[in-house]
């Protein structure tokens, strides 16, 4: 009997109270989000009510998110971007991480240097010379303009990733597939990627997740409303002079977390799993 | 040039030799990773030397530029704003890294044990890394309010202080203020990373180190934390690059003030190149951000070195 | 054509929908209307002007003009016409888009800054009308802190509401950064002593401590709120107000600036409309300005936003607009002493400089965090010195 309650209590401090609090500090600012956004405007900054409360919910900001401003068109920009940049940066990025991983080739060191120096090129100091690229390109106000720019973020954390992963891949497997007489490009579609799937997932999530929150160069390369992204559309438009639109900003902020969200629940298990197997052995 | 009389065979023999040489290790590697290295040269590698020479010149926008050395790296050195920038972002991006760290490591142990809800937990959990940073700082600007911050209201409420902490009006609560909100949003990111590297440690080991007397604090020490190196050093080196650049976070919501206690080397040069339109300054501002990210990087990589086992 | 968005949503509203289909009804020529948020329309001019693409015309404030210099049209013929037609240009208008003798933009309105207040609070501590000087309102302050009434006015790192009190707070004491040569910093002198110990006793005494780190959302947010009784802003609380607290409304009124020592000052925060040089056809921009600026035209949308853009030409002193709100006529009594941050230097690089790096808001803002008066002063001075020394 006490033993079994002592149990429960060391599962209780050691499990339960630390869990506890991590959900709390982790999702109270989303809370704050619902509730604020079910707010009416008189509600909301009347410091008289309790505030974690919403007395007299109302959905005109979510109304007024979608029927007022181009809240729809947004979230279908940042999913198309999100998802084609994501795609360039995963093809690239194992394109980059497979002969890093397996074979020796003269400049290796190079490239391999070279993908590691580009974490450390500081955002601020590409975007003015990126703009003009663009612009010459004639890719002003594109989604083009972001879909190319982004890769440059995604890459290298693509191909680290990946190249982890690649070297898990049991080199027998390969050798075997290659005495077949298979070539190098067909043992790396049939023999090494469908093993790599949960690496790849990984990979796909954090670039999609980094894709969908990217500011900077969508704020400069994207200026109409009917090109943008959730980020940029939802500051540009509903922060009016020193007036923000507190109720629908949060809606959007709520709404917009959805489809990853989504997505995240379907690949969590995928996605932790292939974060991880490569890295740890690698 | 075929002759007309054997093309089958003609046609075969140069396509399999072409197929021979693609096949060669050092052709085929080179074949694969030319179109993405061409593709990083263009959109990083060329701004980034365009940048370098940028911050060379005295360059006001909409202006012709003018070779003036290194003075604006000069410039900057003398400039006590510069000075504090380099303080703060050091402050911030050291403290968060180590918050999210000792807290992702323990959040990662507390979840590696069996519990119902556990997938659901993990994905809740996540949320604060998906929600876009803007709309989220946005819901922490009301949540750091005095007004309205429920730790303010509790202790209003309990009559510990009255008026409350003014969270991002103090230099020092402002900055604190700031390295919470990055942990809040970096810290799930590494506690599930963390603990995927957890789940692949063989339970046997830690048998093994059981039989042998090892203590709880012992397991982890001398098993747990070797073999989560490489984990611990690819989540570190992700969110010390992250948080060493970052500039959302900041300018949100506090664009470096009060009196630049919070600024930092995004949001600076950020306000220089395009507040004041002096690019060059800008750029000079942002490249004396690669020196100490790239040290930091490197001593890690040094020390977190794997061991032989 | 390129806009902040504005305040008011049927301003744009209007301009999409009136304007530029107007216009298109008459010439053929379509306009599109773009909308950049608050703070983020310098990032955009800039990309514009340095990659020589993107809108052919945008709206522009500050010293702007003077930035751009060479990358907008010179407008002083339809400038010069406006003018005439419309009962001619404010001073401040030349100050604002004037660059070497010419008219690099036509200024549209001023966005004013005026100090807001809550008559009711003010009336329980025995004011009926707001403070005529510095000296009354920090006694006017003291009593209503002590009431639960603070005051709020940004000393943060926003874009407006503190450049909008902090500078006029200068000069009223006789203060400057600079004499009009652009180049003898003079701020290392005893009147911006007295302005800095007036500004710290003025925070320390009357409001609320979060104020050091307030952005331009802030005072909104707490006055509205009801955290403050008074605060330098635009007229956008009054709007908000009217709008979802129409009893709080009732008791807000705006108010000209204080006086100090040396008189009564302003913020000149000018909105204009200025032509790139990459237009291709810049008669044809040239002609739409023209024609937007036609009491016709500029006339009514001045009137949707309600005196939010207070106009630069005398022709609309007395226009109706001002009768709708009689409590905004103190912003077009205020124009006549707006000056852009800097004044009196002419319009300069190191202007944006300061303004980019809070040289003077923060040397106040430190002061009002426990530095001393001294100190800060010479902070400030060694900043400026490096800037204008640059410039």
């Amino acid at each position: 009997m006490t033993v079994e309650r002592r149990g429960w209590t060391m599962r209780a401090l050691k499990l339960w109270l630390p869990l506890g609090v991590s959900l709390l500090f982790a999702l109270f600012p989303f809370y704050w989000m619902a509730v604020t956004s079910l707010k009416s405007n008189q509600e909301l900054y009347s410091r008289k009510v309790m505030p974690l409360v919403v007395h007299n919910p109302t959905l005109k900001h979510y109304v007024d998110l979608i029927t007022e401003t181009n809240f729809l068109e947004w979230t279908w920009n940042t999913f198309v971007v999100a998802v084609i940049s994501t795609a360039i940066s995963l093809l690239f990025g194992a394109m980059l991480a497979y002969p890093l991983a397996r074979m020796r080739f003269a400049g290796a060191t190079l490239v391999s240097f070279a993908i590691a120096a580009t974490y450390l090129v500081p955002q601020p100091l590409l975007f003015v010379p990126l703009a003009d690229l663009i612009n010459r390109l004639g890719l002003g106000d594109t989604l083009t303009s972001v879909i190319l720019t982004y890769p440059t973020l995604l890459i290298p954390f693509c191909a680290w990733l990946l190249l982890g992963y690649f070297r898990t891949v049991p080199v027998e497997l390969e050798d075997a597939a290659r005495i077949d007489g298979a070539s190098r490009l067909q043992t790396l579609i049939k023999i090494v990627l469908p093993l790599c799937g949960p690496g790849f997932i990984s990979a796909g999530i954090f670039a999609f997740t980094l894709a969908q929150n990217e500011f900077l160069y969508a704020l400069i390369f994207l200026t109409t409303t009917e090109v943008r992204t959730v980020p940029v559309g939802a500051i540009a438009e509903l922060v009016k002079g020193d007036v923000f639109y507190w109720g629908q900003l949060m809606a959007a902020a709520l709404l917009g977390s959805i489809p990853v969200a989504i997505i995240y629940s379907f690949f969590v298990e995928h996605y932790v799993a292939g974060l991880t197997a490569g890295s740890v052995k690698g | 040039m075929t002759a007309a009389a054997a093309p089958a065979l003609e046609r075969r023999r140069p396509a399999f030799s072409l197929g021979r040489w693609l096949e060669r290790e050092g052709v085929f590697s080179w074949l694969m990773v030319a179109p993405p290295v061409a593709f990083l040269v263009a959109l990083v590698g060329y701004p980034f030397f365009y940048g370098i020479w940028i911050s060379l010149q005295n360059r006001p926008v909409a202006q012709a530029g003018e070779f003036i050395g290194l003075d604006n790296f000069i410039h900057a050195w003398h400039d006590p704003i510069f000075r504090q920038v380099v303080l703060n972002t050091f402050v911030y991006t050291i403290a968060a890294t180590l918050l999210k760290m000792v807290g992702g490591l323990g959040l990662a142990l507390v979840m590696n044990q069996e519990f119902r809800f556990r997938n659901l937990t993990r994905a809740l959990l996540l949320l604060p890394f998906i929600v876009p940073t803007v709309l989220s700082t946005i819901a922490w600007q009301w949540i750091l309010d005095p007004a309205f911050s429920v730790i303010n209201w509790l202790l209003v409420f309990t009559g510990i202080a009255n008026p409350g902490p003014s969270w991002l009006g103090n230099p020092h609560l402002a900055m604190l203020s700031l390295i919470v909100v990055n942990t809040w949003r970096g810290l799930p990111f590494y506690a599930i990373t963390l603990l995927a590297g957890l789940q692949t440690i063989p339970p046997e080991l830690y048998e093994a180190a059981t039989i042998d007397g090892a203590s709880g604090w012992q397991r982890f020490r001398y098993v747990t934390l070797p073999l989560l190196k490489p984990v611990i050093f690819i989540v570190t080196m992700f969110s010390v690059i992250f948080t060493f650049a970052d500039f959302q976070l900041i300018y949100v919501l506090t664009r470096g003030g009060p009196a630049n206690a919070t600024h930092v080397f995004a949001t600076y040069a950020f306000d220089v190149a395009m507040g004041a339109g002096q690019f060059g300054q800008g750029a000079a501002i942002a490249l004396s951000m690669v020196p100490p990210l790239a040290l930091i990087i490197l001593a890690m990589a040094i020390y977190m070195r794997p061991s032989k086992s | 054509m390129m806009h902040e968005s504005s305040f008011v949503p049927p301003y744009d509203a209007f301009f999409k929908n009136k304007l530029a289909a107007a216009y298109e009804k008459a010439t053929g020529i379509k306009i599109n209307y773009d909308v950049v948020s608050v703070g983020s329309l310098q990032t955009r001019v800039t990309t514009a002007a340095e990659n020589g693409t993107g809108p052919d015309m945008t709206h522009i404030g500050f010293n702007w003009a003077f930035l751009f210099d060479e990358k907008f049209v010179d407008v002083s013929d339809i400038a010069g016409e406006i003018g005439k037609e419309s009962g001619g240009w404010y001073d401040s208008a030349a100050e604002a888009v004037v660059v070497n003798g010419k008219w690099k933009a036509i200024p549209f309105g001023n966005i004013g800054q005026l100090m807001n207040w809550r008559t009711d609070w003010f009336k329980q501590a025995g004011y009926d009308k707001f403070p005529d000087t510095w000296d009354e309102l920090l006694e006017a302050g003291i009593k209503l802190k002590k009431a639960g009434h603070p005051f709020g006015f940004e000393l943060g790192h926003g874009f407006g509401d503190n450049h909008g009190w902090l500078y006029p707070l200068l000069w009223s004491y006789g203060a400057r950064e600079v004499e009009a040569d652009g180049k003898t910093i003079v701020i290392d002198s005893d009147e911006t002593a007295r302005a800095i110990d007036y500004c710290r006793r003025l925070y320390k005494e009357t409001m609320v401590e979060d104020c050091l780190g307030w952005t331009d959302v802030n005072n909104n947010k707490a006055f509205l709120s009801e955290q403050i009784s008074c605060t330098n802003n635009a007229e956008s609380i009054l709007w908000s107000a009217k709008k979802d607290f129409p009893d709080m409304a009732k008791v807000i009124d705006q108010s000209e600036n204080p006086k100090g020592p040396k008189g009564r000052f302003h913020m000149l925060n000018p909105l204009c409309h200025a032509i790139f040089t990459h237009t291709q056809d810049q008669k044809a921009a040239k002609d739409f300005l023209r024609w937007l600026m036609k009491p016709e035209q500029a006339g009514a949308w001045y009137d949707v936003a309600v005196t939010y853009y207070q106009p630069f030409l005398h022709a609309y002193d007395d226009a109706p607009m001002w009768k709708v709100e009689p409590r905004n006529l103190p912003y077009r009594d205020a124009l006549k002493t707006s000056h852009l941050p800097g004044w009196p230097a002419p319009l300069s690089r190191a202007q944006s400089e300061t303004i980019a790096k809070f040289v003077v808001i923060d040397m106040f803002a430190k002061a009002c965090a426990g530095k001393s008066t001294k100190e800060v002063i010479a902070d400030a001075k060694g900043q400026l010195k490096q800037i204008y020394r640059q410039a």
